[in-house]
């Protein structure tokens, strides 16, 4: 998309760019940024760098310690756990599982979630305020409780804990897109789209989504970080990922019995799911301000 | 006896490519008793001059004059303390969009009452105060024409017409007897019937209590009704301030003409359907401002010289800052 | 033929407040009037006279009541609406309002065309930088935000909006009230221009009555719903028959003659 050079010393950004130079100025954010992307990578290219088999255990080098510790040694550099298995691998295993799963969920309930918030939100009368009223009073609860009564229905595991963590994450989703549709099906441009024949469909993919990137973005990144401690804390609580699978919230779940004499096998799996954490609340929050002046800017 | 007297005004604004002039060596005088007219398009600096009278721009801002007196008295070196104390015995202000300018929680009897200077009500008692100023606040509302003063006064400001509201920010002006009045675009996108009446309060107010009012608009229908003096300003620059009759006789300054001729009812001789005579090109952006006279680029009448801002110069007591101006062709 | 004729178009606006028993409604009609192509009609009335209702009657954002829109002889109705948003086209009283923040402007200048012709891409963004240019700005602009034009840009943008699908009538709601006088005149003589070019019919409305006087060739007055009188513009300026229209000749005119002079 070329920028007109009208006046040669200005040039006028378009919204994306402008966002992405305002990200920039924000050394934090960028901090963020690079962490966000190196957990993506790893999520992305895990079995490439993991030195073992998650799941290998060998019996002959139990409770190793890490590498920097004077007992440790350069094979495990993470050292081991309780049975044996290589502590490097199955953290970037576990970031995989844990952060990889948050992704899947944030974008499925993002999905969900606004095409039912776009329904209620265009429709009028009965049918959108009782979804609106019962969604929202759903959100009362903290997602944690949510996600563990559906599990109480549908019993233990990942897979029933995905679904219960994604269904806990629609209801602020429909709220947010139910409230910026409607306020935004007040507009005069909304008005002037249905007097060029748009049909439901088209004004809301063309007029109004364009104006929502920016709740969308802030509603991610906030489901994000809220997803990745669900699924790490239903599986500390032997609710989601069951032991063997290398989980960092089943990874603690472990560790804890032999914390006093190996404190890296918390201490690590812990680092990861904070520096998970930092990350996302980094860019979430960097995006957020970039993303405020977006459509103001002169 | 001059009131208001400003020279040399430049404001310089901080923006994102650093500091501009946005008000650049503006002079006018304001005589007692005159209605004078300010006109200037939006990005003129209108609204900036009635805040830098008022003492209302933010600190960071630069204001430096050659001399912004007030009967006298330098309204630069003041503190703010008698500023304020100047400008509520001596000016008051009216606003363009009276809704916004009045407090929505509050009515509008509420407001009145408060803006009732403490030497009026003569009354020690509270108990007889109350009573004096509420017949205060209904002498002031019947002074401007509101005859239905029980329901102006108990109502919120939302639930009121704009015509109405607007006379009754006038009364509020009117609350501290000033010896100024400064309307900013008090009639802006009113119908034709309320904006007669309006005109003509002012106009009352002018004959009969003998005080100054600064008309700031660019409806010039509006203003050749009312003042006897205007100052036109052009971009933060005044570019001609002189006698309304002598400037619609003859104009000097070519944006003054301009101005002059855009608006249709003041030909009469304009035949239906023909275009109106206008000025090419649009008001540049405060990021854009032209070197030397800033209507440069868009006058018609435009040479070399104008990179260098004009010196004012005058006759009799019309003034005119131009290289080039209208009357010079004649010669 | 004339190119616009309503007979008797009535509409009523029910407006319940939940806490009072009583339904206000406001009446709007009957209203009758036409006018040939190429001709200007001014609507003159009082804020709540009706004349936005009028305008969105005719555009067909509402429906009526009762009464029937003719164009070129074609009743106007559901059944042909696309029709409709093709010849009949608005500008909307707020520029700035009207056109969508996060859009481009050759996104909001596509939109009609997406949704009305069968053009091809390219055939689109050239017709949308022949319709830039003749409203007088460059065809650069399609890749502009709407927070980076000024007033005066935004008044062409939603007229070239208006113009883009060769529409027989344009329907303008107060476009020049915010607009300074010289940009004023700008936008004038662009939309006379236009009109001489293309031979489109105007309605605008406005409560300035000097631009009413001069260019329009037809006036309606409205107040409180109801036509109060109708006829060419020098007839009733110089001859006002109503009540309420002498009292607006006569202002406009006090405001003329007592000029200081």
């Amino acid at each position: 998309m070329s920028q007109s050079n009208l006046y040669q010393e200005e040039h006028h950004p378009s919204p994306l760019q402008y966002t992405w130079m305002a990200f920039k100025s924000n050394h934090i954010a960028i901090a963020g940024l690079f962490c966000f992307t190196f957990f993506l990578v790893i999520t992305i290219f895990c079995p490439l760098l993991a030195p073992f088999d998650p799941n290998m255990q060998q019996v002959g080098d139990l409770l190793i310690p890490p590498a920097w510790d004077p007992n440790g040694g350069i094979t495990h550099l993470f050292g081991t756990d309780a049975l044996g298995r290589d502590l490097l691998s199955r953290i970037i295993y576990g970031c995989r599982m844990t952060f990889g799963i948050s992704l899947l969920l944030v974008l499925v309930a993002m999905l969900l979630g606004v095409s039912l918030g776009a329904l209620a939100g265009m429709s009028k009368g009965f049918r959108s305020s009782f979804l609106n009223h019962t969604l929202d009073s759903i959100q009362a609860i903290p997602t944690l409780l949510t996600a563990i009564i559906i599990i109480a229905i549908l019993g233990p595991g990942l897979v029933n804990s995905m679904w219960a963590i994604a269904l806990a994450l629609i209801p602020q989703f429909v709220h947010q897109t139910r409230d910026l549709v409607r306020h935004e099906l007040s507009k005069e441009y909304i008005m002037a789209a249905k007097l060029d024949g748009a049909s439901q469909l088209h004004i809301f993919v063309r007029s109004i989504l364009p104006n929502m990137v920016e709740m969308l973005v802030v509603q991610a990144t906030l489901a994000l970080s809220v997803s990745i401690l669900d699924i790490s804390a239903l599986g500390f609580l032997k609710l989601g990922a069951q032991a063997p699978s290398s989980e960092l919230g089943a990874m603690l779940l472990e560790g804890i019995e032999v914390a006093y004499m190996a404190p890296w096998t918390i201490a690590l799996p812990g680092g990861a799911l904070f520096m998970m954490m930092i990350s996302i609340n980094l860019v979430g929050d960097g995006l957020r301000s970039a993303l405020r002046n977006r459509l103001l800017h002169s | 006896m001059i009131l208001l007297d400003i020279k040399n005004l430049t404001l310089e604004i901080d923006i994102s490519a650093g500091w501009v002039k946005a008000l650049d060596k503006i002079n006018m005088v304001i005589h007692e008793g005159q209605i004078h007219a300010l006109v200037g398009e939006s990005g003129s600096g209108k609204s900036l001059i009635v805040k830098a009278i008022v003492g209302a721009l933010p600190h960071r801002w630069r204001i430096t004059a050659d001399r912004m007196t007030w009967k006298g008295q330098n309204l630069l070196t003041m503190s703010a303390k008698s500023r304020r104390r100047l400008i509520r015995k001596d000016i008051s202000v009216i606003f363009q969009n009276p809704l916004e300018s009045l407090d929505p929680l509050l009515t509008l009897g509420q407001q009145l009452k408060e803006m009732l200077p403490r030497d009026k009500v003569s009354k020690t008692w509270f108990w007889q105060r109350s009573d004096e100023k509420q017949s205060l606040a209904i002498k002031l509302l019947h002074r401007v024409g509101i005859k239905n003063h029980q329901l102006c006064l108990t109502s919120y400001p939302h639930q009121i017409s704009n015509d109405v509201v607007q006379k009754f920010m006038i009364a509020m002006a009117l609350a501290s007897e000033p010896k100024l009045i400064i309307a900013d675009d008090p009639t802006r996108g009113m119908e034709v019937t309320s904006k007669t009446q309006i005109l003509n309060l002012l106009n009352k107010v002018n004959q009969v209590k003998s005080m100054s009012v600064l008309f700031v608009s660019h409806d010039l229908l509006a203003i050749s009704n009312m003042a006897s003096y205007m100052t036109v300003l052009y971009c933060g620059q005044t570019v001609e301030s002189g006698e309304l009759k002598q400037l619609r006789k003859r104009a000097f300054h070519p944006y003054t003409q301009a101005l002059l001729n855009s608006a249709p009812s003041f030909r009469k001789d304009l035949p239906p359907k023909s275009p109106l005579s206008s000025l090419d090109g649009t008001i540049p952006t405060l990021h854009h401002l032209p070197i030397g006279c800033r209507l440069g680029p868009r006058c018609p009448r435009a040479r070399r010289d104008c990179v260098v801002t004009p010196q004012i110069r005058r006759v009799h007591t019309h003034f005119y800052s131009c290289h080039f101006p209208l009357h010079w062709d004649v010669k | 033929m004339d190119l616009i004729n309503v007979e008797d178009l009535t509409f009523q606006n029910h407006t319940k407040s939940m806490w009072s028993k009583s339904k206000m409604t406001f009446n709007l009609g009957p209203i009758s009037f036409n006018f040939k192509a190429g001709e200007t009609l001014a609507i003159v009335g009082n804020n709540s006279s009706g004349k936005s209702l009028l305008a969105k009657l005719l555009v067909g954002l509402e429906t009526p009541k009762s009464g029937k829109i003719y164009m070129n002889g074609l009743e106007l109705n559901k059944s042909n609406i696309s029709n409709r948003c093709h010849d009949i086209r608005m500008i909307f009283q707020d520029s700035n309002e009207s056109l969508n923040p996060g859009l481009t402007l050759g996104s909001i200048l596509e939109e009609p065309l997406r949704h009305n012709t069968k053009l091809n891409a390219q055939q689109r963004k050239s017709l949308i930088e022949h319709t830039l240019r003749q409203v007088g700005l460059m065809a650069e602009h399609q890749f502009f935000y709407r927070h980076m034009l000024s007033d005066g840009q935004r008044q062409r943008i939603a007229l070239a909006r208006a113009l883009i699908l060769n529409p027989k009538v344009i329907v303008a709601d107060e476009p020049f009230a915010a607009l300074d006088p010289s940009v004023r005149s700008q936008a004038v003589n662009l939309l006379m221009k236009l009109q001489r070019d293309l031979g489109l019919g105007v309605i605008f409305i406005s409560h300035n009555l000097g631009i009413v006087r001069h260019i329009s060739d037809k006036v309606i007055i409205m107040r409180d719903g109801k036509v109060v009188e109708s006829g060419k513009t020098d007839v009733i300026f110089n001859w006002p028959k109503d009540e309420y229209t002498k009292k607006l000749v006569e202002s406009h005119q006090s405001l003329i003659n007592r000029q200081i002079n």
